[in-house]
């Protein structure tokens, strides 16, 4: 939704939960169906609870202390221990869960999380590729910092954004091939684990390297293969 | 800072829903509390200096309601019937106890006379069961003053549950 919205760059809530934001849009163009039970079964337990301490309310100052005295007790428990299970649910089960959502070419949940005072988007990914009998489920970690795809003053570039859930997260990419992009280490790409490991002694040998394989793909069959 | 206007309805109800979980906490604490002390109003703010120099205008009371056999000397927080304010006084005299209700006469340690005055019509002692909301077992000093602010000033109260319910319902950190 904040796509075209500017926010401040400086601000990490900010810049996480347009990001949040924006992964329900993205995987909803790619005909994604957001899952939405465990938000359900929370708002559930939280209103439950809401509702127990409202009824109290209304018939302690309808009726008075007397008349309300024997049913606060089971009434406070019963709130407590709902407000238990749902703090639970928001730490243990939800875990920070942003998207959990269904398509053609798997199930995908989505947890996103930020460090104190580091601007880079972290992502736990649970997703089961299409045929559920026959693919198990399998978890990612994927992180990459947000100036990926926010500009300097503040505005959300959908593209690269798309581009990295597409190149990480095999079944996204399945559904969107044409946002898959190969990493050739270039440009923002600060996340580093895929760069060259340059130091004074390896310098050389890693241009050399650079040189043959560039000059394999000019002197091949020319149609850049590797670029997609 | 994200407006109210472009929110999916299940993040306007988790929204609303901390809201509501920050006042109805707040609600069940006091409730719990209440069934602890068995008192309907386990803490009580001082509004008189008629008990100085024991307590000020502004100090918070911590009551204490189980244990209904109450001595000469310990003060106790007590309903009028018909008023809706309550008595912080020291009891001087009792009656009764055991089998009979137990009836107690209080005063104010910074006042000439005894309450008979401030009772009910026709009613010249205090009935144990009924009128006392719990005796007194702690206190803070002044911090009740804010209670006493928002009481004379009733637009205060307005100005703070909005300004809680603006923050909470926008922020998302």
């Amino acid at each position: 939704m904040s796509a075209t919205t500017k926010i401040a760059v400086h601000s990490l809530a900010d810049l996480k939960n347009t990001a949040d934001d924006a992964l329900p849009n993205y995987l909803h163009s790619l005909k994604f169906k957001q899952i939405h039970t465990q938000t359900d079964v929370r708002l559930a337990i939280g209103y439950t609870a809401v509702a127990i301490s409202g009824a109290l309310f209304y018939f302690d100052w309808k009726f008075g202390w007397d008349v309300s005295k024997p049913y606060t007790t089971p009434a406070v428990i019963a709130y407590f221990l709902l407000n238990t299970a749902f703090t639970y649910w928001l730490w243990f089960v939800e875990a920070g869960v942003v998207y959990e959502g269904e398509g053609k070419t798997g199930k995908v949940r989505i947890a996103s999380s930020t460090k104190k005072h580091i601007p880079i988007y972290e992502c736990d990914v649970t997703f089961t590729p299409a045929p559920y009998n026959s693919n198990p489920t399998q978890t990612l970690h994927i992180r990459t910092p947000f100036t990926r795809w926010f500009t300097a003053d503040g505005y959300f570039i959908a593209k690269p954004f798309q581009q990295w859930l597409a190149s990480e997260i095999p079944i996204v990419g399945e559904a969107d091939p044409s946002n898959v992009v190969e990493e050739i280490g270039r440009g923002s790409t600060a996340g580093g684990e895929k760069a060259f490991n340059v130091t004074g002694d390896n310098a050389l040998d890693i241009l050399e390297q650079l040189k043959t394989s560039g000059a394999k793909v000019t002197a091949g069959s020319g149609s850049g293969r590797r670029r997609k | 800072m994200l407006g109210l206007t472009n929110m999916q309805p299940r993040q306007l109800a988790t929204q609303v829903l901390n809201f509501a979980l920050v006042l109805s906490t707040a609600f069940m604490l006091w409730k719990g509390l209440s069934v602890a002390t068995d008192s309907p109003s386990p803490i009580v703010v001082v509004l008189s200096g008629s008990m100085e120099p024991a307590f000020q205008r502004g100090d918070l009371l911590l009551l204490w309601n189980r244990g209904s056999d109450t001595q000469i000397g310990e003060i106790v927080v007590y309903n009028v019937k018909g008023k809706d304010i309550p008595i912080v006084h020291r009891v001087i005299r009792r009656f009764g106890g055991g089998k009979s209700p137990l009836r107690l006469l209080t005063k104010g340690d910074n006042n000439n006379a005894d309450d008979t005055e401030l009772y009910a019509v026709g009613q010249p002692f205090l009935n144990r069961k009924e009128d006392v909301v719990g005796s007194v077992v702690g206190y803070i000093p002044f911090v009740g003053y804010v209670t006493i602010l928002l009481s004379e000033y009733p637009w205060l109260k307005q100005v703070m549950l909005g300004m809680m319910g603006l923050m909470v319902v926008l922020q998302r950190e």
